[in-house]
């Protein structure tokens, strides 16, 4: 069986790649896939503890992060395409209407 | 196996059903004032069956994912009351505006994931929660989808939230699997004692991600620019719910566990509460000195706000968390109310910045009057709510009451009387502006009777718990002591 440690450095080094594209990319489609990466990331985790423990409770967690994160990439798509409607980019740079 | 009582959860799902019915409404009626009217009906009609279950005494447990207490129920009223006047200010603000079946349904759904948040007592129903409400924000952010500083606000929200989301849910996960149970009651205990190291990194990400959504500095940059491109209700139901909802998810994973401990020892995440506190109500008010957007001040001015809910994070008592809900209570009709005062100037063409609300008191008497009140009462001026409200909570600080002084907090208490008195300069500013200075013109306003019902409800209001603020102090410390349990 494979240690759950393999696991959790998995998700970790995942998470932070995800974190990494968050902060450093430009276009908001490859931010958005980015942040997927984060959610899975926890994913990998919820279901590494659930098999670990035995217990049912982190699969039922996964289930419901997974059908939260595809509603949030639909939403997000919807809004990026708003975006680039009204801006005609969708690079996260180029947007400063709004500064203090 | 038996169903579960769902009159336990009727509020949500009555909320939830008006939410399901308002689009198709639309497609038959296209009639803007027939949803939004549905709306009001649906959440006053959940309204009274939660006065209901309040009166009854009702309390229980669904599924063990969500519990029915005093806390849940009080904080679920909360909700109801700002989506109520969210609703108010809505009717007239996106008349001209299409697409309303989305619009309601969405400040529908999204107040039934804070009502599920108020009521979660594991993180799956949190999270959910969490969410639902998060989600139909980002759509309801983006609703005048041709303003480009609207499709700009949604797109920074969206990535600044989704970010919170996954920090959010990766810490839960670490909770979990340093617990090995999702349940609050478990990880209370877990907290209690001596945390370990995967605890602590869970608990930063967790306190990252929820600090996002409570507009903690250093992770508060995106409220000021989306309270700013939003809608102006939605800005109101984003700075007094939404925000209100990601203190009641930080006060359920970590507040029962520092309470729990606070008889041996003081945990170090309360002093890292206590330095966010502290900078972030610091921050708030001197980055709202020199704001001359109307909005963009206000949003400063929450900021502030949450920095003074922190305290009750880091101070970690009953008597504290009792001050917390208070004043979570009276800053919805404070700041509410000025949010709404800001919508309704919008929608009779007055503008957003400081400037436009020049001889105001000439144009529309009692609506500089409300505001200045509104403002006053943010400042923490007596007899008006927000002096009893922060009375309590800063006064938490130095201990509990007929218990012996302690001396811990006394720095953070003593940060915060000087930032509600650097607070008073700006809010001050604009009453001088309404009452004292000229305007261009002289002509009065007349402000449409939804604005105004929703503007005398939370003028009541203020003044009121100012005056009396016993019953509702005695409501908040049986709802703290629901939640401790």
């Amino acid at each position: 069986m494979i240690p759950i440690e393999m696991f959790l450095g998995l998700s970790a080094i995942l998470f932070a790649v995800g974190a990494f594209g968050v902060l450093t990319k430009k276009n908001g489609l490859v931010v958005l896939m980015c942040i997927e990466m984060m959610l899975n990331a926890a994913n990998i985790n919820l279901v590494a503890f659930s098999a670990f423990f035995n217990d049912v409770v982190g699969q039922i967690f996964v289930i419901m992060t997974i059908t939260v994160a595809a509603a949030e990439v639909a939403v997000g798509i919807a809004i990026l395409l708003n975006l680039y409607k009204t801006s005609g980019t969708t690079d996260l740079e180029d947007i400063n209407l709004l500064r203090w | 196996m038996s169903l579960p009582d769902f009159t336990l959860i009727a509020p949500q799902l009555i909320v939830l059903v008006t939410a399901l019915i308002i689009p198709a409404l639309y497609f038959l009626t296209k009639n803007d004032k027939v949803v939004g009217l549905v709306s009001i009906s649906g959440v006053l009609l959940s309204g009274a069956y939660l006065a209901w279950m309040i009166i009854d005494g009702v309390s229980g447990d669904f599924l063990s994912v969500y519990a029915v207490d005093d806390f849940s129920l009080l904080l679920t009223g909360l909700f109801l009351t700002v989506v109520f006047l969210v609703l108010l200010s809505s009717l007239n603000t996106v008349e001209r505006d299409h697409h309303h079946g989305e619009y309601y349904a969405l400040l529908l759904t999204a107040t039934s994931g804070m009502m599920f948040v108020a009521c979660a007592q594991d993180l799956i129903g949190l999270f959910v929660g969490l969410e639902l409400t998060s989600m139909s924000s980002y759509a309801l952010v983006a609703f005048r989808k041709n303003d480009p500083r609207a499709a700009e606000a949604a797109t920074k929200y969206l990535v600044i939230g989704g970010l919170s989301t996954a920090m959010t849910l990766y810490g839960f996960s670490l909770l979990y699997g340093m617990t090995q149970s999702t349940m609050f009651v478990d990880i209370a205990a877990a907290i209690g004692s001596a945390p370990t190291a995967g605890l602590m990194i869970s608990m930063a990400l967790i306190i990252a991600g929820l600090g996002f959504k409570v507009t903690t500095v250093p992770f508060h940059m995106w409220a000021p620019d989306v309270y700013e491109g939003a809608v102006t209700p939605i800005s109101t139901f984003l700075a007094v719910g939404s925000k209100k909802m990601g203190f009641v998810a930080l006060f359920k994973v970590f507040l029962v566990g520092f309470i729990a401990a606070q008889a041996t020892v003081v945990t170090d995440m309360q002093y890292i509460f206590a330095a966010l506190a502290a900078i972030t109500m610091t921050l708030g008010n001197v980055v709202a000195l020199s704001q001359t957007n109307i909005k963009r001040m206000l949003a400063y001015s929450s900021i502030a706000q949450a920095g003074y809910l922190l305290i009750v994070l880091a101070v970690a008592t009953p008597y504290a968390l009792t001050g917390g809900i208070l004043h979570m209570i009276t800053h919805v009709f404070m700041k509410g109310g000025a949010f709404i005062i800001v919508a309704a100037l919008a929608y009779v063409a007055v503008g957003e910045r400081i400037d436009d609300y020049k001889g105001l008191a000439r144009r529309a008497p009692l609506v500089a009057f409300s505001m200045s009140i509104f403002l006053f009462s943010l400042a923490g001026v007596p007899p008006l709510a927000g002096f009893v409200s922060k009375f309590v909570l800063f006064s938490s600080g130095v201990g509990e009451p007929g218990a012996a002084l302690s001396g811990e907090w006394v720095w953070l208490i003593f940060l915060a009387v000087i930032n509600s008195a650097i607070s008073l300069y700006y809010y001050a500013r604009v009453v001088k502006y309404m009452y004292v200075d000229e305007g261009e013109t002289s002509e009065r306003i007349k402000v449409p009777v939804p604005f105004m019902i929703a503007i005398l409800i939370c003028l009541v209001a203020v003044i009121g718990i100012g005056l009396f603020p016993e019953p509702l102090i005695s409501l908040c410390e049986s709802a703290a002591a629901a939640l401790m349990n």
